[in-house]
């Protein structure tokens, strides 16, 4: 049978096609893989640049929470004893003998308040690295300096076993920690503050309960007061993990992250 | 003369000249080896021609001894290529013990006296298994790569178009060797195999380049 020309390269050109059909499919194929593949690294080192980010942050937060109570701290407390003990010391007159003994005796205990306080001082400075000892010992030591103004009745629980290569995860948590403290001390006027770590095989959670006046989240997001909740959701997200928040009698915060 | 310049030659010793200009300083011998492997190809290739047309003589001979190289070669370089994944010195071995005794088996039985085609298909089949074995191993690796402009997988690319469609046109449309067509003068078969051969040799000669690249972005940075 003898073909056409044209009939012939009809049949070339769709013969052609067909055998490249199966090895081209295949190339494709790797090519389109190996791309998703290069997304897939390029949003793991998107994720881990702002994990890094907001580690950094965080930690940047709580040496900044620590100057600040230091510095109200020195102010408040230290300052006045130190004026107070320098004021006494002034007001001794060599001439009067009998006062001098009594005066004297007010600068001392003056002064031993001062170191007290100086101590307790001291050791917030070095608060900000309890987070390497364990989150428990950080949030415990927060707790016991709040507990120093007699303004709050606190309670906290924990059966918190600290586990390797979860710093990281603890600094953040301690930081959102902070956060959700200070807010139940400033703006929801709490007196009565409940903490738990609750932790087993694969997860921990962090309950933090207060009774003051509560919000509604969904207000506090439109008035864009809601910057700290913001961040506290996006860095639980980070750490894969969720908050739960419950407003009744007060607030309760409810933070559950894996931690295997 | 004209009868030696085809779409086949003029492919062949173009790549050749790439892979003389892209490969000579290359660091790794299997792909030096190919500046070799295609100068062969294209003196094969004319020697073929010259027998055919000036002494008129069968030339199967000629493609038969070809054909031992031409696997030695794909092998080598496969297991070279794999080299990185992993060590298959055994199965290249194997592979290639068991290729001699298929090839010489078959060149026995037809006294020396044909083209040894069965072997000629079982060597499309084996590099195509090694193609897809490489893309297998590329999938599996956790890294992407840069596919575009990677020359293992230029040179797998063209390999494996140029196999598959050339054992497809042999298992399945050995009836199109019969036509030629008065204006066009070749049959068909002859055609589809320049086009993929176009293919190959356009893959291999991009690999190259790709290779050269890398050669001399890899020599700046040092």
């Amino acid at each position: 049978m003898q073909i056409s020309s044209k009939d012939l390269i009809l049949l070339i050109g769709l013969a052609s096609v067909i055998f490249l059909i199966a090895p081209v499919s295949l190339i494709t194929y790797v090519m389109l893989y190996n791309n998703r593949k290069k997304r897939h690294e390029q949003e793991k080192a998107w994720l881990k640049t702002s994990f890094e980010n907001e580690l950094l942050k965080s930690q940047m937060e709580v040496q900044e929470q620590t100057m600040q109570t230091l510095a109200g701290h020195l102010h408040d407390n230290i300052g006045q004893l130190l004026s107070l003990t320098a004021v006494t010391l002034s007001t001794i007159k060599p001439d009067d003998p009998l006062r001098v003994r009594e005066k004297v005796d007010s600068a001392s205990q003056l002064a031993k308040r001062a170191i007290k306080e100086l101590r307790q001082l001291s050791r917030l400075i070095y608060g900000q690295e309890l987070t390497r000892m364990g989150l428990d010992k950080a949030i415990a030591f927060e707790l016991d300096y709040l507990k120093t103004a007699d303004l709050h009745v606190i309670t906290f629980d924990s059966n918190y076993k600290p586990k390797e290569g979860q710093h990281d995860k603890e600094i953040i948590l301690f930081r959102i920690f902070q956060e959700i403290l200070n807010n139940a001390v400033r703006h929801a006027e709490a007196t009565a503050i409940d903490v738990a770590i609750q932790q087993d095989e694969q997860s921990l959670e962090v309950r933090i309960k207060d009774n003051g006046k509560g919000f509604v989240e969904e207000e506090v997001m439109k008035e864009k007061r809601g910057m700290g909740l913001f961040n506290i959701r996006k860095r639980v997200a980070l750490i894969g993990g969720e908050v739960r928040i419950l407003i009744q009698n007060g607030t309760e915060i409810k933070i559950v992250v894996p931690y295997p | 003369m004209s009868a030696y310049i085809t779409v086949n030659t003029t492919g062949e010793a173009l790549c050749f000249v790439v892979s003389l200009f892209c490969l000579y300083k290359d660091k790794e011998p299997a792909w030096r080896l190919f500046i070799c492997f295609l100068l062969l190809t294209v003196v094969v290739e004319v020697c073929g021609i010259y027998l055919r047309t000036e002494l008129h003589r069968p030339n199967f001979m000629i493609y038969n001894v070809f054909l031992l190289v031409e696997c030695l070669m794909q092998s080598y370089f496969f297991y070279y290529l794999y080299k990185t994944y992993h060590n298959t010195q055994k199965l290249l071995i194997g592979w290639l013990t068991i290729f001699a005794c298929f090839y010489f088996a078959e060149l026995l039985k037809s006294h020396f006296g044909a083209y040894v085609s069965a072997s000629s298909t079982t060597l499309s089949v084996a590099l195509i298994l090694a193609s897809v074995y490489f893309y297998y191993l590329l999938l599996k690796e956790e890294k992407s790569r840069p596919l575009f402009t990677y020359a293992p997988f230029w040179w797998v690319n063209g390999t494996i178009c140029f196999y598959f469609a050339g054992i497809a046109c042999n298992l399945f449309f050995s009836y199109l060797v019969q036509d030629r067509t008065p204006g066009i003068g070749h049959s068909a078969r002859y055609i589809v195999f320049s086009i993929i051969n176009i293919i190959l040799y356009l893959s291999w000669s991009y690999a190259f380049i790709c290779r050269y690249r890398q050669r001399i972005l890899s020599s700046s940075l040092d």
